[in-house]
Parts: structure tokens; C-alpha cells; sequence
């Protein structure tokens, strides 16, 4: 019992806060302010989590526990929203996105991510979500002026209210069957390991679990997510293909993960979550494969990387899940924040036929999209490559050998879309030459550190695995 | 086992040391073209060089690695660990030798974007030595995979006309076979944990556990399909004329010479010593497809009108030969098929060259257009036919001392198959000289025609060193083959008598009851 629990979250609650009220008060026009709090929120949380590792602290009666998969994955949050910042500090005040409330609302995503990643009890979890959905759809409806962008946003938030419908009918469900929202207790109805949870409670889970598919993108909840990605702006899209995913898998993980191996009902489920992840690598590297917009393109692949995920959810190994996520982080991040780079004012350049060319026109930002398609395409020796490694091989070492295969054989076909990109930037000519935005240092940074990130991950991920492996250890037994 | 040569790490740094040259050019300012084909010109031969050294330093009488390097890389198995055995050593050779040559070869015929070609040429050249010498299944496939980027832009910026589907359908290709082979390797890793309750992916600890039988057969199917269409055995070839075709002459050169080994190469390291009970059961069903591809592949390269597609048949037909060698699984066989690899890369490298020279002279690769040659070019002319009489396998060349080793090999295991495959020596000689007389024979073809000059100095500098290494090794084939004999009979002990050994993936069984491991075999 520790009020230091709750410490990042305040830090960046408080950041969102100063954002927003400085954003509504102050006169001026530039952002500089609202940036600036950001930045000093998202460095004290930063702390704060290095600072709360390996002290297990907890609050709430333990319904919301830094536990080491917690405070990974906060840090992860902590820095894709560096990452979508310093994307935006040149993107939105080019296309009237008010930079002020992009922060703001950035934060207060953060917070819900955290909350979500942190809590062990459903209805705190409900809390997070809420929090991350209602600022996410915020965020996509920045470009007030841009149709796809005020579509996605209402796209995003009726099909999000629905889910969070369904995600409470499956809470009341829980607690009129067990009488407790705790993950422990709404588990097995019971956690006796031999005792079968009753049908209706299963049934609950079922309709949370697929409420939190929704976040995810997991097909066949998946119909919002490429008009979403696609008509947000370029940095938000960032924020949403990588955060609310990596909060709902870690939901999912606990809550599934000990579950792995158990017969019963409890199986039943799993096995719907293995045919959910063939379903959505499948559908969603079929249909990238048919894309003539990167961005379009893009944003059908995370759908496909949702796939890859759930199967480490399936065979119940967080150390490659957690590994996926950041690996995913970096690779996912910089192919956009290139897309992003490759824009003009106003516009996007983001066709196949505006990529044509681009290895003579701009050879270091075609080379680094090329590096994150390779890797994203799983391709040694990149992060990407190893991130599915050990999913993969967790996968069979569980003995889900049919899934894995299946799993290469969707990656196979991630390949073909992937280096179609590559081909359009190094093996075609261009027609036209769109203008591109001028120097854009702090976008730059991002491309380059997720450059950094995917080729050391890929090669030598020594310290950061011994972390993840040692965190994740007697975590789930 | 010997130790690096006075503590220098030197496997790494051959294979390694094209990686480092690649980086360097990537710094190169534009347009100094000169300054780049010199600096990784200097880069391989500097590779070549150092390989030398592993030659001259290499004992080869143990039939163990040598060079051995190993240190933990991302646990649990997956560690860097590399060596040369007498198995690997030459091809490790091979793509040293010929990789400044394809190069050299490109000097003027790569004129657009000089820097990309020279920094892919150095990646694949990496990747390629970094295949042979890998004794760690992991670091293998990193290798095996992370070769295929370089081939794939090098055919798609410099191919020809249908450069973009080619190499498409070539990384689709070894991409599907490679992605099973990953799932096999995450069993084989899961089983031997299962065992032996260690990690290890080290080839030669897995090489000493004997699977259960059924795992063995899945396993096999998938690391067979991987090599099987790299090699490529019929009917799984249909990449191959296509990347040939379109791809730049370096490209084609090394993807024929070096690259299609690594499909044999990968058989013998892998999986028949990993699955010797499988590879046994389904050796005569591979050898049948070996066969079909050595009289498929001749009868191909006889009506093709492009002399590219007909060397790139031609190599259909001679890798079906050595993989028929490599599923005889006897002494002289197996020795015959590391040799004809060997062989196979110089004159096939060499002939890919000879049609780059005319290429680049008249550009048109149908036969048709050509005729009488040989009166313009007489030096070519004796270069090109010394390359045809080795592939044909003429006596006093290397091909014929590696064909009659494969012969004398397939003869012992199966008279039939042999007496089939040995059409492949009439096949050969018919398309090769057959071409030959079209091309340089005859009357010329357009007398004004002045385009048909003979070679200069960089072109022979390119073709005398493979000429040269033909005729040495047809004459001395014992100082390459002594170096590999107890390599071989190494490798062939492998894949028999083993300590009999069950371990399932899904059948959970008490440790000691699963496995003999490394361990009780006294290592």
C-alpha cells in the first residue's frame, strides 16, 4: 500500500492538465508552453517508473500494482508519446491541429493506457479504457477542417461506444455471477484449477474479451480500423496502431495467461483466441496486399501485427508478447514518422505512386523505410525478425505447431506487400516529384532513433531481453 | 581443435569484413563512382586475401570445425558461433574468389547508382560466407534469411525488363521454403530443450540427438523444401531462369555460383546429418526428382533461344546432378558433389560471364543474333570454350574429375538412376557446344558490325584467374579433396549409427527415460 503507486500516473495526469488550461488561457499562438509541459510530464513519469522498479508498490487495496509488466509497458507509453510529439511539433501547426490540445489529450491517453496496463481488477480497467477511448477519439478528429479526419473520429467513437457497451454488459455479467470484478476471482469462478467456470460466466469474459478485441483490431472487430488509422493525423495514427493495442494485449495477458494449459471452458476460450489470431493475420495481410496508399497499407498491416500478437497471448509467454510490443514500437513508429516526413503542407504524399522514386530523391529516408519494412516484415537481422522469432517459437514450444505455420505463412504474405513498398522507392521511376515539408529536425530524431532501436534490437537486444525475461519470471505461474 | 591463429578472430573477420567495407562506402560522397568500385573492389580481394590464410591454416584431419569461434550472443542456444570444416572451407573460397571478380565484371556494365550496387555486392557477400560458416542453426538462418535482401534489390535495380516480377518471385520463393524451416528450427529447439533439458541450437549437438522418427520426417520436409528450392530441384526451379534472366551479370554470376549450393551445402550440413532416418527414407524419392531435373534441365537448356536462360537450365541440370550425389550417401559421392559445387560455381560463374561480355557489347543475349564470333574475338573465343569444355566435364578440366567421382558414387548406390544421370554428360556437351558453334562459328553475322571487340585487360583479369582454377584443380582436384576426406567421413558416420532415441515434441516423458544425449556419447 503505497500512495508512490499512483505517482506516474499523477505525474502525467497533472502534465495533461497544465496542457489544456495553458492551451485555454494563454493568447498566444505558438505552442511552446503546452510542448514544454508535455515534455517535463512525460520525463517525471519517466522517473518516477525507473525509480518504482522492483518496489512492487501497489494501491487501491492492490487493484492497481506496479508489477514489472506494468512498468514496462508504462515506459513503453512514455516514449511513443515522446515520439508522437516530437512528430507533431512540425505537423500540426502545418495543418491546423492545434498543437496545445494534442498534447493535452496525448496525456490524458496516457493516463488511461497506464491505468489499464496497471490495474488487476475489471472495473478499473473499464476506467482506463474509457479514459484512453474518449481521448483517442479527440485525437482523431484534431484536423477539424479534414473529412477523413472528422470521419474516422465518428467512425472511431460509434463503433467504441458499442464496444464499451458490450465490455460492460460483460462486467455485469462477471459480477452478478461471482460477486467480484478481480481478475483473480472472475477467472475461474473460483481458482480452483479443476473447477469449471459456469456457462453465463464465460460468457462474460467472452463479451470482455471482445470488447477489448475492438481496441486491438482483431478481426472480425477490426472494421473501424483503417479508415481510422488511415484519416488520423499521421503522428495520432502512430499513437493508436502501437498504445491501446500493447494496453489491451497486457489486459489480455493477464488475464489469459493462466488459463494457458488448463482444460474446460477455460480452453474454449483460448481456442477462440487462437482462431481470432489466425483470422486477423490473415484478413489483414490479405487486404494490405491489395492497398495503393502506404498509409492505407500501413495501418491493414497493424491490423496483421494485432495477429502476431495474440498468438504470444495464445501461448501464454509474456517475455516475447513484451519483446513484440517494443520491437513493434520502433518499427511501427518510424515507417510512419517517414510517411509523416514525406507529406507537404497540407497534404499527404502517401500513394505508392508518390513512394516512386524515392531511393534517388531522398536516399536516407527511403533507406530507413526500407529498414522498417524489412523488419516489419520480419526479416533478419532487424528487431522485427526476432520479435516474431520468439513469438513464434513460443507458439511451438506450447505445442501450437498448426498456428505457427500458419503464422509464416501470413508473414509470407506480409513479405510480398512490404517490399512491393520497397520496390515502388528503389525499382521505379518517379512520375511526379511532390514537395516535400522543409527540414524537419525534431521528426527527424524519431526516424532516426527508431532506426537505432529496430537494428539494435535486432542484432544485440542483450539487456533489454535479461529485463523483460527477469520481469516476467514467477510473474504468471 | 585449433585455435585462431594467434588469438585473431579470423573467421569473423572474413565474413564480417565486406559488412564493415559496405557501411564505409555508404559514407562515400555521390558521384565519385571510381572511388567506390575501388574501395569494394579492395574490400573483397582484401576478403579473398584473409581467406587464404584459413586455407593455408586449415589442418582438416580431425573432420571438426576449425576456426572455431563461439561466444553467447541472445541465450537460451542462440549464440554466435562459427568454424570451417573441410565441408564448408571451399565454399567459403568460392564466394571470396568470385565475388571481386563479379565486381570487376560490373566495372562498366553498372553505370546508375554505382554506390547501392557496390554496398549490396559487399552485403550479399557477407551473407554468403556467413551461410558457410555459421555452426549454430540460429545464426544460420539470420544469414540465410538477411542474403536474401541484397540479391533481392541487386535483380531489382539492375535487372533487365521484367526485373520487378523476377525478383519477386525469387524472394516469394525462398522466402516460403526458409519461413517452414523457421518453424522446424523452433521445434527442433523445443525438442532438444524437451530432451536434454538444455538449450542449445549448436549443428553439432543437434546432429548427435536422434529424433523420434516422426519428428524427423516433418522436420526433414521442412529444412528439405527450404533447400530443396534453393538448390533448385525440379519441380520447385521455376524461380530460377526467371532471376537469372533479368538479373545484372555479377547478380547472376554469384546467384548461380554460390547461392544455388547453399540449397546442396544445406542438405549435407543439415538436414541429413539432423534427420539421417528421414533423409534415408526419402532419399530415393529425391533422387527420382534429381534425375527428372538432370534430363529436364538439358532438354531445356537445348531449344532456349537466350543464352541466359540456357546457362540458367544448364544449372537445373547440374545441380539435379549433385543432388543425386549428395542422396547416394557414400564416400566418393558425396566428396564428388562438394567438388562439382565447387566446379559447377567457376564454370558456371564463368559462363554467365562470358554471355555478360557479349551482352554488354551488342546488348542482345538471342542466340540468333549472333554468328562467327569467334573471328573478331579469338581471345574470348578460347576463354569461352575452356569454360564449356569444364562445365561439359571434359578430361584434364575440373568437371570431369568431379562428374566421374559423382558417377562412381551413384553407381554404387543405384545403377539405374546412375545409368539415367549420366545423360547428363551428353546433354551437357550437345547444348554447350551446340551454343557454342551458333554463337562464335559460322559466318559473321553482320560484317560492318563493329561492336564485337575482343577482350580488354579488366575483362581478362576477370576471366584468366577462373580459367587458371579449372585447369589446377583438374589436374591437382587432390589438394582440395584431401582437405574435405575426413570432413566427409566425418559427416558420413553422422548419418549413421546413432544412439537410438525417442523424443517426441507433444509427448511429455520423464528426462531420463527421452534421450542419449551429447553428454553419454562422451563429449
Amino acid at each position: 500500500m503505497s500512495f508512490m503507486a499512483l505517482a506516474p500516473l499523477i505525474a502525467v495526469v497533472a502534465g495533461a492538465l497544465v496542457a489544456l488550461l495553458f492551451e485555454a488561457f494563454l493568447k498566444r499562438k505558438d505552442h511552446q508552453v503546452s510542448a514544454t509541459a508535455t515534455i517535463v510530464s512525460l520525463l517525471v513519469a519517466a522517473v518516477l517508473i525507473v525509480r518504482s522498479w522492483g518496489l512492487d508498490l501497489a494501491y487501491f487495496g492492490a487493484r492497481l500494482a506496479l508489477d514489472p509488466l506494468a512498468l514496462i509497458l508504462m515506459a513503453v507509453f512514455v516514449l511513443i508519446a515522446a515520439f508522437v510529439l516530437l512528430m507533431s511539433l512540425e505537423y500540426a501547426p502545418r495543418r491546423d491541429i492545434n498543437l496545445g490540445q494534442l498534447c493535452g489529450l496525448l496525456l490524458l491517453a496516457v493516463s488511461g493506457l497506464m491505468i489499464m496496463v496497471s490495474s488487476t481488477d475489471w472495473l478499473v480497467v473499464f476506467l482506463g479504457l474509457e479514459v484512453l477511448s474518449v481521448s483517442s477519439y479527440a485525437l482523431t478528429g484534431l484536423r477539424r477542417d479534414d473529412r477523413a479526419s472528422s470521419e474516422a473520429a465518428a467512425k472511431y467513437f460509434l463503433m467504441g461506444s458499442f464496444a464499451g457497451a458490450f465490455f460492460v454488459f460483460g462486467l455485469a455479467i462477471l459480477f452478478g455471477t461471482s460477486g467480484d470484478l478481480s481478475f483473480a476471482v472472475s477467472l475461474s469462478g473460483g481458482s480452483g484449477a479443476s473447477a469449471p467456470a459456469s456457462l453465463i460466466h464465460v460468457f462474460g469474459l467472452a463479451l470482455i474479451v471482445a470488447a477489448l478485441f475492438f481496441k486491438i483490431a482483431i478481426v472480425p472487430f477490426h472494421m473501424w480500423a483503417p479508415d481510422v488509422y488511415q484519416g488520423a493525423p499521421t503522428p495520432v495514427t502512430v499513437f493508436l496502431t502501437i498504445a491501446p493495442k500493447a494496453a489491451g494485449l497486457a489486459v489480455l495477458f493477464r488475464v489469459l495467461a493462466p488459463l494457458s494449459g488448463r482444460a474446460g471452458t477455460a480452453s474454449l476460450l483460448l481456442q477462440a483466441v487462437a482462431a481470432a489470431a489466425v483470422l486477423t493475420m490473415f484478413v489483414g495481410n490479405l487486404a494490405a496486399l491489395r492497398q495503393k496508399d502506404v498509409k492505407r497499407l500501413l495501418a491493414y498491416s497493424a491490423i496483421a501485427h494485432s495477429g502476431y500478437l495474440l498468438v504470444a497471448i495464445v501461448a501464454g509467454d509474456g517475455t516475447s508478447l513484451v519483446f513484440y510490443l517494443i520491437a513493434y514500437t520502433f518499427m511501427n513508429a518510424g515507417a510512419f514518422g517517414v510517411l509523416a516526413a514525406l507529406s507537404g503542407k497540407g497534404e499527404e504524399h502517401t500513394s505508392l505512386a508518390d513512394l516512386a522514386g524515392l531511393g534517388r530523391r531522398h536516399p536516407w529516408l527511403a533507406a530507413s523505410l526500407a529498414v522498417f519494412l524489412l523488419s516489419l516484415a520480419g526479416i533478419p537481422p532487424t528487431a522485427g525478425f526476432l520479435a516474431k522469432f520468439y513469438v513464434f517459437s513460443a507458439a511451438v514450444a506450447k505445442g501450437h505447431v498448426a498456428l505457427a505455420v500458419a503464422a509464416v505463412l501470413a508473414s509470407l504474405i506480409g513479405a510480398a506487400y512490404y517490399l512491393k513498398v520497397i520496390v515502388a522507392m528503389y525499382m521505379q521511376d518517379a512520375e511526379s516529384e511532390p514537395a516535400l515539408d522543409r527540414e524537419n529536425p525534431a521528426l527527424y530524431l524519431v526516424i532516426f532513433l527508431c532506426l537505432f532501436g529496430v537494428v539494435q534490437l535486432g542484432v544485440w537486444p542483450g539487456n533489454l531481453l535479461v529485463l523483460i525475461r527477469q520481469a516476467l519470471t514467477g510473474l504468471f505461474q | 581443435m585449433n585455435a585462431p591463429i594467434a588469438g585473431i578472430p579470423l573467421v569473423s573477420i572474413i565474413t564480417f569484413l565486406p559488412l564493415a567495407g559496405s557501411i564505409l562506402l555508404v559514407f562515400v560522397r555521390n558521384g565519385s563512382d571510381r572511388a567506390v568500385r575501388t574501395g569494394a573492389l579492395a574490400m573483397s580481394v582484401l576478403t579473398f586475401g584473409l581467406s587464404m590464410a584459413l586455407y593455408f591454416g586449415f589442418n582438416g584431419a580431425s573432420g571438426l570445425p576449425e576456426f572455431v569461434e563461439r561466444a553467447s550472443w541472445l541465450g537460451r542456444g542462440l549464440d554466435y558461433h562459427v568454424g570451417v570444416d573441410g565441408i564448408s572451407l571451399f565454399l567459403v573460397l568460392l564466394a571470396a574468389f568470385l565475388t571481386p571478380l563479379a565486381l570487376l565484371s560490373s566495372w562498366r556494365a553498372i553505370g546508375d547508382r554505382v554506390k547501392e550496387f557496390s554496398v549490396f555486392m559487399l552485403l550479399l557477400e557477407t551473407g554468403m560466407i556467413g551461410v558457410f560458416v555459421s555452426q549454430n542453426l540460429f545464426l544460420f538462418y539470420v544469414f540465410w534469411e538477411a542474403m536474401l535482401i541484397p540479391m533481392y534489390f541487386l535483380i531489382g535495380i539492375w535487372g533487365g525488363r521484367r526485373r520487378i516480377y523476377a525478383t519477386m518471385k525469387f524472394v516469394l520463393f525462398t522466402m516460403f521454403g526458409s519461413l517452414l524451416m523457421l518453424v522446424a528450427i523452433f521445434a527442433l529447439h523445443a525438442a532438444y530443450f524437451r530432451a536434454t533439458g538444455t538449450y542449445s541450437l549448436t549443428i553439432a549437438d543437434l546432429a548427435a540427438t536422434s529424433f523420434a522418427p516422426g519428428l524427423q520426417t516433418w522436420l526433414f520436409l521442412a529444412f528439405g523444401l527450404a533447400f530443396a528450392i534453393k538448390v533448385p530441384l525440379f519441380p520447385l526451379h521455376t524461380w530460377l531462369p526467371d532471376a537469372h534472366v533479368e538479373a545484372p551479370t555479377a547478380g547472376s554470376v554469384l546467384l548461380a555460383a554460390v547461392l544455388l549450393k547453399m540449397g546442396a551445402y544445406g542438405f549435407v550440413r543439415l538436414g541429413i546429418p539432423l534427420f539421417p532416418r528421414a533423409a534415408v527414407t526419402f532419399a530415393p524419392a529425391l533422387s527420382i526428382l534429381a534425375v527428372i531435373g538432370i534430363i529436364y534441365g538439358g532438354l531445356m537448356a537445348l531449344v532456349q533461344k537466350d543464352m541466359k536462360s540456357l546457362v540458367a537450365y544448364s544449372s537445373v541440370s547440374h545441380m539435379g546432378l549433385i543432388l543425386l550425389a549428395v542422396f547416394s550417401l557414400n564416400f566418393e559421392a558425396t566428396e564428388g558433389a562438394l567438388f562439382q559445387m565447387l566446379n559447377h560455381g567457376l564454370s558456371t560463374g564463368a559462363l554467365f560471364l562470358c554471355v555478360g561480355i557479349l551482352y554488354e557489347r551488342t546488348h542482345t543475349r538471342l542466340i540468333r543474333d549472333y554468328g562467327g564470333a569467334a573471328a573478331r574475338m579469338p581471345v574470348f573465343a578460347g576463354l569461352f570454350l575452356v569454360s564449356m569444355l569444364s562445365s561439359a566435364g571434359l578430361p584434364g578440366l575440373n568437371g570431369f574429375v568431379g562428374e566421374i567421382l559423382c558417377f562412381f558414387g551413384i553407381f554404387g548406390s543405384n545403377k539405374v538412376l546412375a545409368g539415367l544421370g549420366v545423360s547428363t554428360v551428353i546433354l551437357s556437351a550437345s547444348y554447350l557446344l551446340w551454343l557454342y558453334r551458333r554463337v562464335m562459328h559460322g559466318p559473321l553475322k553482320d560484317p560492318q558490325d563493329t561492336r564485337l571487340r575482343d577482350l580488354d585487360r579488366r575483362e581478362l583479369a576477370v576471366l584468366v584467374p577462373i580459367i587458371v582454377l579449372m585447369v589446377f584443380l583438374g589436374l591437382f582436384p587432390g589438394t582440395i579433396l584431401r582437405k574435405m576426406d575426413a570432413s566427409v567421413s566425418h559427416y558420413l558416420d553422422s548419418t549413421k549409427a546413432k544412439p537410438k532415441v525417442v523424443s517426441a515434441l507433444r509427448i511429455p516423458l520423464p528426462p531420463a527415460a527421452r534421450v542419449v544425449g551429447p553428454a553419454d556419447r562422451g563429449r
